[in-house]
């Protein structure tokens, strides 16, 4: 029955894909062909110049034929609706064309390229930041709920109101401030020093890089997690059966980690997954204060230089990723969580 | 539920709240807000900070990221402060040739260990007017600082500063008493006036700055040429000192202070409205669709997922760099995407409450669906909201700072977000101006913690099941 449930969550998953960048493909249409547009005035006036010995009723001739031809070729002749559709096609089929400005670190010009090396060190920063405050946030949350309205519960849940409404950038600053340029400890920026070492001094120095943004990640991440751990373990911790283990004599922190934490599984990895998601999808943009070439820094730059064709694909690509987020979260959960994967009738 | 039972309500939610303690803090820090934001014009320091805050022209008598005034209190020798002298001693006498004069007299006390940046003087002038400023310095000296000839038909401000226009009188001084040896190592333009104007004079005085302390007078004289066109007045000087204000100056010499004040009510409202349209219209989004049920439940159920599978700040990051929009816009993209946050909850609390007896008599004498979800369980679900409310003011103002950030923001108001910004292309972080970075985030971080505090005091009176044993 999971197959089931797990092929029908991807589909929908899909489709909810498809329809949000049809939504966007809408929205930001005309801004797309204005940039399209002055593309295509770009590359008749490339190909015209390459041209020798021609007479000005010539090149006006070949200028204004090779200008259709694009125009038809890009469908900008088309009505309306039929240019949403096209977009929309082109964009989920990660066609997102050429950046008028931005290149990538090999010197293209193709956005999906651009794209594709700024994905995977998003996704090493947010992970590995995810599983430290998974990890502190899941310890602490125990340890909170072990004896409510005590001193450690009442001081953590004052530090995770304070830290609250912190912005992580903000904090980010701060710690560059202080561990940057006041006690030299980590480099301000980048992913790698430059010259990039080689070999074993190659990881040394990518983690020497990682170390101070995620540590501005897990710092501010993690409290608000073991808060909401705290109160799931709560709930179980008052059910019957932990009183019969602890009526038994099994150690207190056996009855924690092993009786409580299996229950508590499902909903956990959910808020976990969750507080990932919600990281990309809130404080992408604080890699642009470590200048850490991700995602989030792509939206800074194509801000910055007003490149319109890598701003899209960025964020189809953040809202594809999102989506891809959504469907592991409910597939884990439905794997976890034997009710659901039977799915009622279905 | 009528007044009375409001009142009633109100009453015992109160009597919880008390015991909250956290709950109170956030209470009273929400208020002090308010307060500011009530009395912000006899709190700013410069008044037009509100209008004028990217016109350079209002701000042009500030120094250059200074830092803030109490910085002073850890120092070992103390800098000059920034301070306004708005009114001068006037006197209209006749000079030694039997000239009508007219002449304002500014008194400075310098105490401090480092000299003023500048001294800049102010007033607006008509007519035909040989201008002349002196200084009396507190060894007796009186110094002739500069002189000028202006002309206007119309009252127009004239601005001298003795750094710009005092430069040479203020050198001729130094060469009397310095060495030749050690003149010949500086010139005019590597030496600042007022480091001349407020050292002892002695031989050496160029190398280092020894501070003559005391009072200083300053004397801006106008001899009045034709009495029926004369005109000068608000007349005013400002020591630019190298420490300012409450919380410094950043690198447009803005004063930083004066932008947290005039930025707070923009957070606060950004934070209260965004969060109280989107979550009133989330409850009333769950309520109709638990109260109809169906396939009109399945249809706002799948309108719902759509909104919450799209990342929010990318989105908001791309819509205001296309259309450029106005803060109003802003919230406007903002509720559009916090409003499904209470949905889900309303919803399933409704559908216990449609099932409840008196929803059932209600119908039976012919009440309406709208007079059913308005009168009868709009009322029960809303005070739940509240938390919600509370607690989704921080991520507005986080959202809009983060937008403002990246430089996106509305630039015909300031906010918190917008100083910071400045703060990344000034690089302030690498010239370590902490009072340009610390202050704007800590206040952004106070004003949602404020909204923590209250939120989760609400949370824990109004969902009783969180509460510890």
């Amino acid at each position: 029955m999971y197959k089931w449930f797990a092929t029908k969550r991807i589909l929908k998953g899909l489709f909810m894909y498809a329809l949000i960048i049809f939504i966007m493909s809408a929205l930001f249409n005309s801004v797309v062909e204005t940039t399209m547009r002055s593309q295509i005035e770009e590359q008749v006036r490339l190909e015209s110049m390459r041209l020798k010995n021609f007479t000005t009723t010539a090149l006006q001739k070949f200028q204004n034929e090779r200008r259709e031809t694009l125009i038809k070729k890009y469908k900008l002749d088309r009505p309306i609706w039929e240019r949403i559709v096209y977009r929309a096609i082109d964009t989920i089929t990660f066609n997102f064309g050429k950046s008028t400005i931005i290149k990538s670190s090999r010197g293209e010009r193709d956005v999906l390229s651009i794209i594709a090396e700024a994905i995977p060190r998003s996704l090493i920063l947010f992970t590995l930041a995810a599983v430290f405050e998974i990890l502190i946030g899941i310890f602490l949350g125990l340890k909170k709920a072990q004896k409510p309205g005590g001193s450690l519960d009442k001081s953590t849940s004052l530090i995770t109101m304070i830290v609250y409404g912190m912005p992580t950038w903000w904090l980010a600053m701060i710690l560059i401030m202080f561990f940057v340029y006041v006690v030299k400890l980590f480099p301000s920026s980048g992913v790698h020093s430059v010259p990039t070492p080689e070999g074993f001094m190659y990881i040394l120095d990518m983690i020497w890089h990682t170390a101070l943004p995620l540590l501005t990640l897990v710092l501010i991440g993690f409290w608000g997690l073991a808060f909401v751990v705290r109160n799931i373990v709560l709930g179980i911790l008052q059910e019957d059966y932990i009183m019969a283990a602890r009526a038994r004599g099994i150690p207190e922190n056996n009855v924690l980690f092993g009786h409580t934490l299996r229950t508590a599984a499902p909903p956990l990895i959910t808020m976990s997954l969750l507080s990932l998601l919600g990281s990309i999808s809130g404080s992408i943009i604080f890699e642009g204060i470590f200048s850490w070439p991700g995602l989030g820094n792509l939206y800074w730059i194509a801000v910055q230089q007003n490149d319109i064709p890598v701003l899209m694909g960025d964020l189809a690509i953040t809202i594809g990723l999102y989506q891809a987020g959504l469907v592991i979260l409910d597939l884990t959960y439905g794997f976890l969580d034997p009710r659901i994967k039977v799915g009622g009738k279905a | 539920m009528n007044l009375n039972d409001l009142g009633f309500w109100f009453r015992d939610f109160w009597a919880e709240f008390k015991r909250e303690s956290s709950g109170l803090v956030g209470l009273a820090l929400l208020v002090l807000f308010l307060l500011v934001t009530i009395f912000e014009s006899s709190l700013l320091p410069f008044k037009d900070a509100n209008t004028r805050w990217r016109d350079i022209t209002y701000w042009q008598d500030n120094p250059i990221n200074a830092p803030p005034v109490w910085t002073n209190l850890f120092a070992a020798k103390k800098a000059a402060r920034t301070i306004n002298l708005e009114q001068g001693k006037r006197e209209e006498r006749t000079d030694e040739e039997g000239r009508p004069v007219v002449q304002e007299v500014f008194s400075y006390q310098f105490t401090a260990d480092k000299a003023p940046l500048d001294i800049i003087f102010h007033t607006s002038i008509q007519g035909s007017v040989p201008l002349s400023i002196e200084v009396q310095r507190p060894d007796g000296t009186r110094l002739q600082i500069t002189q000028r000839y202006v002309e206007f038909t119309a009252p127009s401000q004239v601005r001298v500063s003795i750094n710009n226009d005092g430069k040479d009188s203020l050198f001729a001084f130094l060469k009397v008493h310095e060495a030749s040896s050690n003149l010949s190592r500086v010139s005019s333009g590597s030496l600042r006036g007022s480091d001349i104007l407020f050292n002892k004079a002695r031989e050496g005085m160029a190398a280092s700055f020894e501070a003559l302390k005391g009072e200083y007078r300053f004397i801006m004289k106008a001899q009045v040429l034709n009495s029926e066109q004369f005109m000068m007045e608000g007349t005013r000087l400002v020591v630019t000192g190298s420490v300012s204000g409450i919380l410094g100056t950043d690198n447009m010499k803005r004063d930083i202070f004066s932008g947290l004040v005039a930025g707070l009510k923009w957070a606060l409202f950004i934070g209260l409205f965004t969060s109280a349209v989107s979550v009133l219209i989330g409850v009333f989004y769950g309520i109709i669709s638990a109260y109809f049920g169906g396939i009109v439940d399945t249809i706002m159920q799948f309108i719902y997922q759509i909104f919450v599978s799209i990342p929010l700040l990318p989105v908001l990051i791309v819509v205001s760099a296309v259309f450029k929009p106005s803060i109003w816009f802003l919230i406007g993209v903002m509720v559009i995407f916090f409003w499904p946050g209470s949905v889900m909850t309303v919803r399933s609390m409704a559908f216990q409450i449609k099932e409840e007896t008196y929803i059932e008599a209600a119908r039976a004498l012919g009440a309406g669906h709208r007079r059913i979800i308005f009168n009868h369980m709009a009322p029960l679900l809303i005070p739940y909201s509240f938390a919600s409310m509370a607690l989704s003011v921080p991520s507005a103002i986080v959202y809009e700072s983060s937008v403002s950030l990246l430089g996106l923001g509305d630039a015909s108001i300031v906010t918190w977000g917008q100083i910071l910004h400045d703060a990344m292309l000034g690089n302030a972080i690498l010239n370590g101006l902490w009072w340009w970075v610390i202050p704007p985030g800590l206040a952004i971080a106070i004003m949602g913690m404020t909204f923590a505090f209250l939120g989760f005091a609400m949370d824990r009176i109004l969902h009783p099941k969180l509460r510890t044993r």
